[in-house]
């Protein structure tokens, strides 16, 4: 034979013929090192696109280490913070919280940053996307995203009102790609940028409110960025006369410098990575398990070529040769596979993260490490069922006769010797399960893993669900709107209660305050909330001590994600809190789970009022319709827009209003797309052990037809001869299910975990999910009927005549 | 001498048991056509022991593959106890085998991974001709007749072949089939045990059961009652006593 | 043909002739093997001479260790005691490996049931042979092959696989293949068991040429028409020799 006018040996000759004789096998084996070598590929060039694109494009605008707000101050403030030698960079900006009426017609929430100097932004640098880059006055620079979310584009007028109620009208000059703020699509918060001029216009005094600096020596560590912070409060803004509220590194828990999401999308990568090598895992034990059925298929000319004079060494090339040619189609697939995976993956986060991407391109070192595993693993997988394959004595090979009797007899076979009283086909198809027993384990493993995966998913959606509803106990309201400082408690809870169907009204007052320790630092602000005893728009779950009582003194109910910053508050502790400069102690009698609202004290109305002095006053109203359930999502939007448009007329408020069900949304959005890529993950695995079990059914079967042709020779039927073999496929689905549900229980735990953790970083309440279990169940029978099936009617299909003879 | 279980599956008309009518058969290869069997016409009685003698290529396993309906005539009818067998289809023909004809191989076919008991009740679950609860019992007295109660739950492989072979027949008289049809049952068998299972066959003809043996050992093919010899797809000499 | 008179007298020792020396010599070999029921002894204490040239026939009935016999000399199977040398070669003291290699070189093996290779041609069949044992030129090896196939009476099918020939047009490739390296010796074991009387004469008529051309043929059989054109019949049974007749 000649290919490409080369005459290739006739050992090479066979190998070719041979894989594409045995087409179906040849197709599984591509098939399994390709969705290892695929999801490799997928899963790092994704990391790699995600780190150059939008970290790269992140760094590259002069991301602040650190936002210090200020009281309000002049540009030159920044330019002293500047001239600190432990600064590089500093920045003053102004936000103001806007509204803006959006192409339907509602009102959004609009952040208005006015910048010093629009024609060289210093620090978290945006970029032009369309139109002018600089405003004039009265025109507004919208984020792309922003734009998008508000139906307007460059040239349109936004109607935008201001936090005294007058709107104005803003002509949109440009739009712009701000990567250091949280996309419009996540907050449901447009971001818009004015010049001062256009601020003052609008109503506002021209001064701003926020420095925004870049440390000069190690900018993303912590501690140190910290400390320039306090080292500007205190050498420079201070002594100048102005007071510093907040000193906040930007981002969910990030470090500086660092793009807010970084923690959460290198978690979820690396879950992804996690998942990659399993795959790659699985794919190994495929091979070796249909490399085997190939050694045992060609058993028989193993045999005649050692007889015409074949050494160990030449035939164990050939077959690793064999197994090459595979490995190379299947680097053809997977690599145009993992690309599009990637690309996909790529444009996911771009779309969600709002940055852009460049090339999508292989990298090198992902094209390397494909290429490696892709030749290395089928390789190392392969030579243990060559060898062995090429072990056996020639005579074995070529003179048996009869049915082929059984491995070495281990404790399960006596076990099921024992077992006398199922029918002879139900032995038959038990004993035969356990008749090659490294086979069987291989493809166990390769099943029980997937369905471990695949039910860890489920009880990673599940104990997801179990985190929000936990959460969702602390806004166990169906509306709720923040109110303008100073409204009276008794007339916004009168209001509320006028709403139709509204049967629940309370107001809440809150404020920003510190823990003062006894070395007299501060902790980092928390939220002080004043509340009724027995609210029912709360319901907290106390992981110790006691909620609020009536007669409550000076004690107070900490949460959970206070003890993040400190650990060390006990029940029983006394603490000293400080609101602006009132000071006073306390004692804690509770601590509620975590909600992932920030570190919160929660003391009764009454108390608060002595506190602050700020008696009968609420900052936030929060309704329900009933005291049992929950409204439905529509209900809940038409008493929310009734409570905002009642409250805005009456005066009583500004923003716009919300409902538990809207903070649902915005609160599971993210969730719901890791959920989609986990479980197409799962399913890769779960097509991985499907395979396996095919083709191992079909091995399995092919070692048998003689014995099939005498079970017809004895009068089974097609039906009967079906059973024998569909039995034997479910037991495997069976015992691979039953490992699979043992080994789910600690791995579904590992993998919630992993995925809330890098979320919300937060420790994860676990919930096994039976439905994924049962849903298993239902796969792996599937699977294992149809593994079977093909397998057993081609085998009923042959002739007893034909099968009884020598093969 | 230990007698079979009876049952009412003896047949007892006057008519022949086995009717094969001009059957023919042929096999297409890639290398052209092969004239197997070239009109055979042949009629064997109830309670006979036949057996079928000729050389390697003569016709002799083709011809009892028609008779087992393993194989199908291209051509002609063959009629066992009043059924067109020539006409049933894989599936049905395997069932109607299993109350029929009971097979017994050169190369024995027991399944490995059943006990000797479990191999013998094998072929009752398949055909649901005893009730459940009577099949071990009388796949005990099965292989108590062959002279194996005491192995009858070792497997296959702990024996020697010509306990196999017992086991074997053991398992073709589980549906109690008025018929054995058997391949070179003494080929892989030393000379003691092919005179003991050839003895289990005259036993079994005595009681009722209609054998036949194809076989190319002259020696063997010289027990039988009726001997048939087939050459090149015919019968050559078919003499009786 | 009198070898009977080679067994019963030692040859006249003629001054100046050169003697000829056996091709194969098998001495006092043993086999047994392990099955579950227990120890099977294949052969006892079997030796015997063959000399250059001889076709000779091994029959015996089923079990009685002719397949076991011709394995050891083959090197498919390893014997428990005794020596089997061939053409100067001692088959026993060799590995599995080393007897694979030699014996591609200098044997030539024809099973029962051909046992060609599916997935090839004819021609690539008897190529095989020679590409595992490197023995010719790789140019010259499909010229060889076609020859082989020639003399055959098959080289028509050249390029059809083995599924679409008959059983007897494929025992012929087998021969061609165990001809393939031109070994002096031809090992054969049952190589007419499943072929019909007439492609039988067929296969016959070949060995009893390639043993009129000077090779030594050893056949395994339990057919007496074999027997009959062999020059010289070795019987086993019970895994020994009971008597070398004619």
């Amino acid at each position: 034979m000649k290919l490409l006018r080369i005459e290739l040996k006739t050992r090479w000759v066979k190998i070719l013929k041979d894989i594409w004789g045995n087409r179906q096998r040849s197709l599984l084996v591509v098939l399994s090192i390709a969705v290892g070598i695929a999801a490799v590929g997928m899963i790092n060039t994704a990391r790699h696109i995600v780190e150059r694109d939008l970290y790269g494009q992140f760094r590259a605008g002069n991301p602040a280490s650190l936002i210090l707000y200020v009281s309000p101050f002049q540009k030159q403030l920044a330019g002293a913070v500047q001239n600190m030698r432990e600064v590089e960079t500093a920045e003053a900006r102004r936000v103001v919280a806007a509204q803006a009426l959006n192409s339907k017609g509602e009102w959004k929430d609009l952040a208005l940053n006015a910048l010093p100097n629009f024609n060289a932004p210093k620090v978290d640098q945006f970029r032009l996307e369309s139109g002018a880059a600089v405003p004039a006055g009265r025109e507004i620079l919208l984020e792309r995203r922003s734009a998008d979310g508000l139906g307007v584009k460059a040239g349109d007028m936004l109607t935008v009102k201001m936090p005294d109620e007058r709107t104005y009208r803003l002509r949109v000059a440009g739009i712009v790609h701000d990567i250091y703020v949280m996309p419009f699509s996540l907050m449901d918060e447009a971001t818009g940028y004015v010049r001062m001029e256009t601020l003052q216009w609008m109503g506002e005094q021209p001064y701003y409110n926020q420095i925004r600096l870049v440390a000069a020596q190690q900018k993303t560590d912590r501690a140190s960025v910290l400390k320039t912070g306090e080292l500007a409060r205190d050498r420079v803004i201070e002594p100048a006369g102005y007071q510093v509220f907040r000193i906040q590194i930007p981002g969910v828990n990030s470090d500086p410098g660092q793009h807010w999401a970084q923690n959460q999308i290198n978690g979820f990568l690396l879950i992804l990575q996690v998942m990659g090598i399993l795959a790659v895992l699985l794919s190994g034990g495929l091979i070796i398990n249909t490399i085997s059925a190939m050694m045992t298929q060609q058993a028989r000319q193993i045999g005649i070529l050692r007889a015409i004079g074949a050494r160990r060494s030449q035939l164990i090339t050939m077959y690793l040769v064999n197994v090459w040619i595979l490995a190379a189609a299947a680097l053809l697939i997977a690599l145009p596979l993992g690309l599009l995976g990637a690309w996909g993956i790529a444009e996911l986060a771009a779309s969600f993260l709002n940055f852009n991407l460049s090339e999508i391109a292989v990298p090198f070192h992902v094209l390397l490490l494909q290429v490696g595993l892709g030749l290395t693993i089928p390789t190392l997988a392969a030579l243990y069922p060559i060898l062995e394959g090429t072990r056996t004595p020639v005579v074995q090979a070529i003179y048996h006769q009869g049915v082929r009797g059984e491995e070495q007899e281990r404790p399960i076979d006596h076990l099921l010797m024992k077992l006398k009283a199922l029918s002879p086909p139900v032995l038959l198809s038990l004993r035969n399960t356990f008749r090659k027993k490294t086979r069987l384990a291989f493809t166990l493993a390769t099943l029980t893993l997937a369905g471990a995966m695949f039910i860890s998913v489920f009880s990673t959606r599940a104990s997801l669900t179990e985190q929000i509803l936990q959460v969702g106990r602390y806004i166990a309201f169906d509306a709720s709107l923040s109110l303008k400082p100073g409204t009276q408690r008794q007339t916004a809870e009168r209001e509320a209660l006028r709403i139709p169907g509204v049967q629940i009204a309370e107001g809440w007052a809150s404020s920003s305050g510190v823990i003062l320790h006894s070395d007299g630092s501060e902790s980092k602000a928390l939220e002080v909330v004043g509340l009724p005893h027995d609210t029912q728009t709360m319901d907290p779950a106390l992981q110790a001590g006691r909620w609020l009582r009536a007669n409550d003194t000076a004690a107070v109910v900490i949460n959970d994600d206070l003890l993040e910053s400190e650990p060390d508050i006990q029940v029983g502790d006394r603490i000293q809190l400080k609101i602006g400069e009132a000071k006073r102690w306390f004692t804690v009698v509770g601590i509620t789970s975590k909600h992932l609202s920030g570190a919160r004290v929660y003391m009764t109305l009454e108390e608060y009022g002595k506190f602050t002095g700020r008696m009968n006053q609420a900052d936030v109203i929060r309704l329900r319709a009933e005291p049992g359930k929950l409204a439905a999502p529509q209900v809940q939007a038409q008493i929310a827009a009734e409570l905002e448009t009642r409250f805005n007329n009456a005066g009583l408020s500004e923003q716009t209003a919300s409902t538990q069900n809207t903070l649902f949304s915005t609160f599971t959005r993210p969730f719901n797309i890791i959920l989609i890529v986990l479980i197409i993950m799962a399913t890769i695995l779960s097509i991985v052990g499907g395979l396996g079990l095919t083709g191992v059914m079909g091995l399995n079967i092919l070692e048998r037809t003689r014995e099939i042709g005498v079970l017809r020779a004895i009068g089974a039927t097609n039906a009967s001869v079906f059973q024998v073999v569909i039995v034997e496929g479910l037991v495997v689905g069976l015992i691979s299910w039953a490992l699979g549900a043992v080994v789910s229980l600690p791995s579904g735990f590992l993998l919630a975990g992993a995925v809330v953790k890098a979320v919300l970083q937060a420790t994860v309440h676990y919930r096994y999910s039976p439905w994924g279990l049962l849903l298993w169940l239902a796969i792996v029978v599937l699977i294992g009927v149809f593994a079977s099936l093909t397998p057993a009617r081609s085998a009923a299909r042959l002739t007893v005549r034909e099968v009884l003879e020598y093969e | 001498m230990i007698a079979l279980p009876q049952t009412a599956n003896t047949l007892q008309t006057d008519t022949q048991l086995i009717r094969l009518v001009q059957v023919v058969k042929t096999f297409q290869s890639g290398a052209g056509v092969f004239h197997a069997l070239r009109g055979i016409n042949l009629e064997i009685a109830q309670a006979q022991f036949v057996s079928i003698m000729g050389k390697s290529g003569s016709g002799k396993s083709t011809l009892i593959n028609m008779l087992t309906g393993i194989d199908r005539p291209t051509s002609g009818e063959i009629y066992i106890a009043d059924t067109a067998v020539h006409r049933l289809s894989d599936s049905d023909v395997a069932r109607w085998r299993g109350e029929t004809v009971g097979v017994v191989f050169q190369f024995f076919q027991l399944l490995p991974a059943l006990s000797l008991l479990e191999n013998v009740r094998l072929p009752m679950d398949f055909c649901d001709l005893f009730p459940r609860a009577e099949r071990s019992e009388r796949a005990m007295a099965l292989l108590e007749l062959v002279g194996l109660a005491d192995e009858a739950h070792k497997k296959p492989a702990q024996l020697s072949g010509g306990k196999q072979q017992c086991a074997a027949i053991a398992r073709a008289l589980a549906n109690d089939p008025p018929i054995i049809a058997t391949d070179e049952p003494t080929g892989n068998l030393d000379s003691a045990t092919a005179n003991q299972v050839i003895g289990l066959f005259e036993k079994l003809v005595e009681q009722g059961k209609t054998v036949i043996m194809v076989t190319h050992d002259a020696e063997v093919a010289q027990r039988a009652v009726r001997r048939i010899q087939i050459a090149d797809g015919q019968i050559v000499s078919d003499r009786s006593g | 043909m009198n070898h009977t008179i080679r067994e019963t007298f030692a040859p006249p020792v003629l001054v100046g002739t050169h003697q000829p020396s056996p091709i194969l010599r098998v001495c006092g070999v043993s086999k047994s093997y392990q099955t579950l029921a227990g120890a099977v002894q294949a052969l006892s204490g079997v030796s015997f001479e063959v000399f250059p040239g001889e076709f000779i026939a091994i029959l015996g009935k089923s079990g009685a260790g002719k397949s076991t016999l011709i394995n050891l000399i083959s090197g498919i199977d390893n014997a428990d005691s005794g020596e089997i040398i061939v053409n100067g070669a001692a088959v026993h003291a060799m590995s599995e490996d080393q007897r694979a290699r030699w014996r591609g070189r200098n044997l030539g093996v024809v099973f029962q049931f051909f046992q060609l290779l599916p997935s090839l041609n004819l021609i690539e069949n008897i190529t095989i042979a020679m590409d595992l044992t490197d023995s010719l030129p790789p140019a010259q090896r499909r010229q060889r092959a076609l020859q082989l196939l020639e003399q055959m009476e098959i080289a028509e099918h050249a390029l059809k696989p083995p599924a679409k020939i008959s059983g007897g047009q494929q025992q012929r490739v087998a021969i061609a293949r165990a001809l393939a390296n031109d070994p002096p010796i031809l090992l054969a074991d049952e190589p007419t068991g499943n072929l019909d009387s007439k492609t039988r004469d067929g296969i016959l008529e070949i060995f009893s040429a390639l043993a009129r051309e000077g090779k030594t043929l050893l056949i395994v059989t339990h057919d007496q028409e074999i027997a009959s054109r062999a020059s010289r019949v070795i019987h086993l049974r019970d895994g020994r020799i009971v008597e070398a007749e004619r």
